[in-house]
């Protein structure tokens, strides 16, 4: 097993890791009341920047206006705390099994340059149906599924649905 | 491999099935209906339109009025130091601090005692304690309070000390300015008494936008 | 102790952003160590050579909802103190289908793109940029969206609820279904070739 983590390879049992993660979700509910979550972080950051450049435009437009308040800076919520933690997570994970490492990961049948391009294209996708869905796979599927939210389970089935179809229109770009 | 993971599959299903078996949730703690019925037909729950004015005007600490109508309707006019808990709202965990404060008399009162006799049964089955109606709601209050009539000469003295009262009272509400105006009938115009406005400490229970 | 403990007041709220970032680290850290920081390991649930995403995910899942469904059954949690997420049904689906473009296309979704950034992989930073890029896009051409924004809106409710059936009920058919997954799953993964990366 060492000289499996010395590779970078070694990976928790995925029912382990299952569970682990399930203790988390739960904790986080007993003590915060809410689930976990990812781009609500992301919007705030977005938010904050809009913010920035122009107050006015912020605080005008219907959708930023819901988030920006005159008391409270827009980067000031709990989820940008919990993803500040993720990172932080992540990269102890990383450093302990040995995967800290600049690269691109892709398939050896596509350049770099094909896969940033669909990272990016990917990334804008998500950003654009995280906020529709209002939430991600961890705020909305995951953290909803736990609570029984039918929101959370709607969710779920349409992006996995979606991404298996999906997956194999890109087939190549994977294996 | 495979058997440990058969083991655990079947905990885990063993895990879930005892959900099947348990009731969906621990009941809130409620009175018993014998208690209910008793309270209901108890009238002491009902304060007077002349109560109330009493203890307003003399400013009594321990008197909580809540105005269970809409927040339009409360807009528009409410009584002095009331707060607004809209009747489908009396659940919501943000007024639970409002309505158990202790040493202080929860007087409901809506436009008539409809509204509130319904919002002092949903608190009296919560065992919400010291609650109270305002009998005959605003409606009453205006009709005894800012309209009051002049009682016969020969009418028994309670009620020419209660008609000093009520037109003291009326004085009180519409500002001073009428010391000796009678009793001129027009409804002098609703005090506009800047009722306080709800201010429950927000304690951050529900989040926004999720993910 | 009845939880959730910030909410009930049990714990000053002045502590919730501190519990933010540990429970957040716990999360960062339990999805790297599954491997949710390489996208062709999140992605080859699809094609069959690695469901570590659907393993974990479902764990998870039933392993949090059995917990706070017992917890609330002994008293232990207010699970109507929950935050539940309203429902809209429309934009829920036409979300989740373009999420699930945006992930097959990525190979990442917001959590675990972050977790890849924090070990340094360029193509999950790149992705972080493009997701920013598109809540810019969705915000600033919101007009076209509201409608759909807000369209029929269910309020924050249950799927048990809406099925009619007994939160206990549901669990177990869950359970008995993620069981029946995950042994289909390891069925699959024998079958098909594997795949190096």
């Amino acid at each position: 097993m060492n000289s499996k983590k010395n590779t970078g390879t070694f990976y928790l049992n995925p029912y382990l890791g299952g569970v682990f993660l399930g203790l988390v979700l739960m904790m986080t509910f007993y003590f915060t009341g809410r689930g976990l979550g990812a781009s609500g972080a992301a919007k705030s950051t977005v938010v904050a920047a809009v913010n920035a450049v122009s107050h006015e435009h912020a605080e005008k437009s219907h959708y930023y206006g819901k988030f920006v308040t005159d008391d409270q800076h827009p980067m000031n919520t709990w989820l940008v705390f919990e993803v500040v933690g993720v990172l932080a997570g992540a990269f102890l994970s990383g450093l302990f099994f040995n995967r800290l490492k600049l690269k691109v990961e892709h398939s050896p049948k596509i350049t770099s340059r094909r896969r940033l391009i669909f990272a990016v294209s990917g990334g804008i996708l998500f950003g654009i149906g995280s906020q529709l869905a209002k939430g991600c796979t961890s705020g909305a599927a995951l953290s909803g599924m736990a609570v029984l939210s039918l929101a959370g389970f709607i969710t779920m089935m349409a992006i996995f649905g979606t991404a298996f179809i999906f997956a194999w229109v890109f087939k190549k770009n994977w294996i | 491999m495979d058997r440990r993971y058969t083991i655990l599959a079947i905990l885990l299903i063993i895990a879930a099935s005892g959900l099947l078996f348990l009731p969906d949730r621990s009941k809130p703690k409620e009175i018993n209906p014998q208690e209910l019925l008793a309270a209901i037909d108890d009238p002491a729950r009902f304060i007077s339109t002349d109560q109330v004015t009493e203890r307003i005007i003399g400013a009594d600490p321990a008197l909580q009025l809540i105005d269970v109508r809409s927040p339009e309707e409360f807009r528009k006019f409410a009584m002095q130091g009331a707060i607004n808990i809209p009747i489908d709202s009396l659940l919501i965990p943000q007024f639970k601090d409002v309505l158990t404060q202790a040493g202080k008399d929860k007087v409901f009162y809506s436009s008539s005692d409809l509204a509130a006799d319904e919002a002092w049964q949903i608190c009296r089955r919560t065992s919400v304690p010291r609650i109270y109606v305002m009998k005959g709601g605003l409606n009453e209050w205006f009709n005894t309070i800012m309209k009051c009539s002049e009682p016969n000469a020969t009418a028994p003295s309670q009620d020419i000390d209660l008609y000093h009262f009520r037109l003291a009272a009326r004085q009180y509400f519409t500002g001073g300015s009428q010391l000796n105006s009678g009793q001129r009938e027009g409804n002098s115009g609703a005090s506009d008494k800047k009722a306080e406005e709800v201010k429950v400490v927000k304690k951050e229970t529900k989040t926004g936008g999720g993910c | 102790m009845v939880g959730p403990l910030i909410p009930m007041g049990v714990i000053p709220q002045a502590w919730d952003n501190v519990f933010a970032v540990l429970l957040g680290m716990g999360f960062g850290f339990t999805l790297e160590a599954s491997g949710f920081s390489s996208s062709r390991k999140i992605i080859g649930t699809f094609f069959g050579y690695d469901f570590v995403v659907l393993k974990v995910f479902f764990t998870a899942a039933i392993t949090a909802m059995l917990g706070l469904l017992y917890m609330s059954y002994t008293g232990l949690v207010e699970f109507s103190m929950l935050y539940i997420q309203p429902t809209y049904v429309t934009s829920a689906i036409v979300g989740g289908i373009v999420m699930g473009i945006g992930f097959s296309m990525g190979g990442y979704c917001p959590g675990t793109s972050f977790c890849a950034v924090a070990i340094g992989k360029l193509d999950a930073l790149v992705f972080t940029i493009g997701m920013l890029v598109g809540i810019l896009i969705f915000s600033e051409s919101f007009p076209v969206f509201e409608k759909m924004y807000n369209s029929s809106f269910l309020g924050p409710k249950l799927v048990t609820d809406s099925l009619g059936i007994s939160k206990g009920l549901f669990a177990f058919l869950l359970v008995f279904a993620a069981v029946g997954m995950f042994w289909g799953a390891t069925w699959v993964e024998h079958k098909v070739k594997k795949v190096e990366y």
